[in-house]
């Protein structure tokens, strides 16, 4: 798995969906949680107004605060279905060690799998388009069930890579 | 993008294969945080199918009577309204068939096809009755259930403001909250915005769980098979134990009685493409 620094870009996957943005925060500090499972975080946002969670804490650039080198990083995480392997793709942006943004994306991995899912957003897509996220003002995004082991083990991926 | 965060406070953590996220207006307390863990390992010792330990396998492993745990009783009330209401195509007896299509391990002795609920179990609030091996799966309406149990506990525990989030189930307490709903082919975009400051959303689809063939985990319990006619659907309650087991029965005809009498607001997107939505659905549907 590799993962390498670059520009932030929007991934949208037609078929099975992605998540859309997500803010994590304290990613350093998850590995050891109080609850049993296998990670957990805690955000706070520095302001109380807004409550926005995407970075407006003072330091700028720095990564030697954090432990963290800053920028985009993406990787992927794997999980078993009744299908066989599924692969996602994770990417996130780092800034002072704080996660600002995720995306994630399912990978087809197979050619009959790529082509139902195109089939499925083919039919699905012409008729509802919907409208953009980004041109909406809200709190939250609700769709299916996400599954999380693919997404903890390319998190442990990034974390690994982007330690400075 | 603007996704704005009305509580400063959010608690991440994994839990039944999921990721969740609680917001609160302050940090959550260590106690609270194991409470809320604590209730989280029951409902899973109790109602997984992926353990061997849990209280379903056991019971399908063991036919004869069972006593079933406090909670188990507003639960299986709604999916006998559910049953009713769907004309049998929404039940807890999926199990087997949810098994054989590969959605968990195989239980020995429990059948492929789903038994109808009157020839399967009784069960009389207290104990549950089964002559032979079933295999009892709460997906319809289970993590919805869940969540409204640790909102529950965070209000009980005097927070008067929380919003809860199992990844598609919802719960929220005071919050003023706008809510996109996801088109399930593609996540860049939303088919509408639900508007909820308390109550229960819960969405549904087929799509994160689907396999190359088509299937997934919506199981139609008359056929045995993935519902075809419905792929996505948001159900807005007073709780998220109704909201959730209301956004699986919408994957099917649903008695619209029964909707009304639980005051369940909903959209739901045909495989065709096109919406459908209750007239008082709180917020926009953009089509």
């Amino acid at each position: 798995m590799t993962t390498s620094p670059r520009p932030q870009r929007l991934l949208g996957f037609a078929g099975a969906a992605g998540l859309g943005l997500l803010t994590l925060a304290g990613c350093s500090g998850a590995a050891d949680a109080d609850t049993g499972s296998s990670s957990s975080s805690d955000t706070s946002s520095s302001s109380s107004d807004t409550g926005s969670s995407s970075s407006s804490t003072s330091s700028d650039t720095s990564s030697s605060s954090s432990g963290y080198t800053d920028g985009t990083y993406t990787a992927e995480g794997s999980y078993l279905t009744p299908g066989g392997e599924e692969t996602i793709e994770v990417e996130i942006t780092l800034e002072d060690g704080i996660v600002t943004a995720v995306t994630v994306t399912p990978e087809a991995t197979d050619a009959k799998a790529e082509s139902f899912q195109e089939e499925f957003a083919d039919g699905i897509a012409d008729v509802v388009v919907g409208v953009s996220i980004d041109e909406l003002d809200v709190s939250r995004v609700a769709g299916s069930s996400l599954t999380s082991e693919g997404f903890a083990e390319a998190i442990e991926t990034i974390k690994s890579e982007a330690a400075a | 993008m603007v996704i704005v965060d009305p509580l400063p406070h959010a608690w991440r953590f994994d839990a039944i294969g999921t990721p969740w996220r609680i917001d609160t207006a302050e940090p959550l307390p260590d106690e609270l945080r194991r409470a809320v863990a604590q209730r989280i390992e029951r409902f899973d010792r109790d109602w997984s199918r992926y353990r061997d330990d849990s209280l379903v396998s056991r019971i399908a492993r063991n036919p004869g009577r069972h006593r079933l745990p406090a909670d188990a009783g507003p639960l299986l009330a709604l999916y006998a309204e559910l049953y009713a209401a769907t004309g049998g195509r929404v039940s807890p007896l999926v199990g087997g068939a949810l098994a054989a299509a590969g959605f968990g391990p195989r239980i020995a002795g429990v059948p492929d096809a789903p038994p109808r609920f009157e020839d399967a179990l009784a069960w009389d609030g207290e104990h549950l009755d089964t002559l032979s091996p079933v295999l009892l799966d709460v997906g319809a309406a289970g993590k919805g259930y869940l969540v409204e149990l640790v909102s529950e506990l965070l209000a009980d525990a005097g927070l008067a403001r929380s919003v809860v989030d199992g990844s598609g189930d919802l719960r929220i307490r005071d919050v003023p909250m706008r809510i996109a709903l996801e088109h399930p082919a593609d996540a860049t975009r939303a088919i509408g915005v639900a508007e909820l400051g308390n109550g229960a959303l819960s969405a549904s689809a087929g799509n994160r769980r689907r396999r190359p063939d088509g299937w997934h985990h919506v199981l139609d319990a008359v056929t045995g098979l993935p519902a075809r006619d419905v792929v996505a659907s948001w159900a807005v309650a007073a709780d998220e134990l109704t909201a959730d087991g209301a956004a699986t029965a919408l994957f099917f005809d649903v008695d619209p009685d029964w909707l009304l009498r639980h005051g369940v607001e909903w959209v739901r997107m045909r495989s065709d493409g096109s919406l459908e939505r209750s007239p008082d659905f709180p917020g926009e549907v953009f089509a």
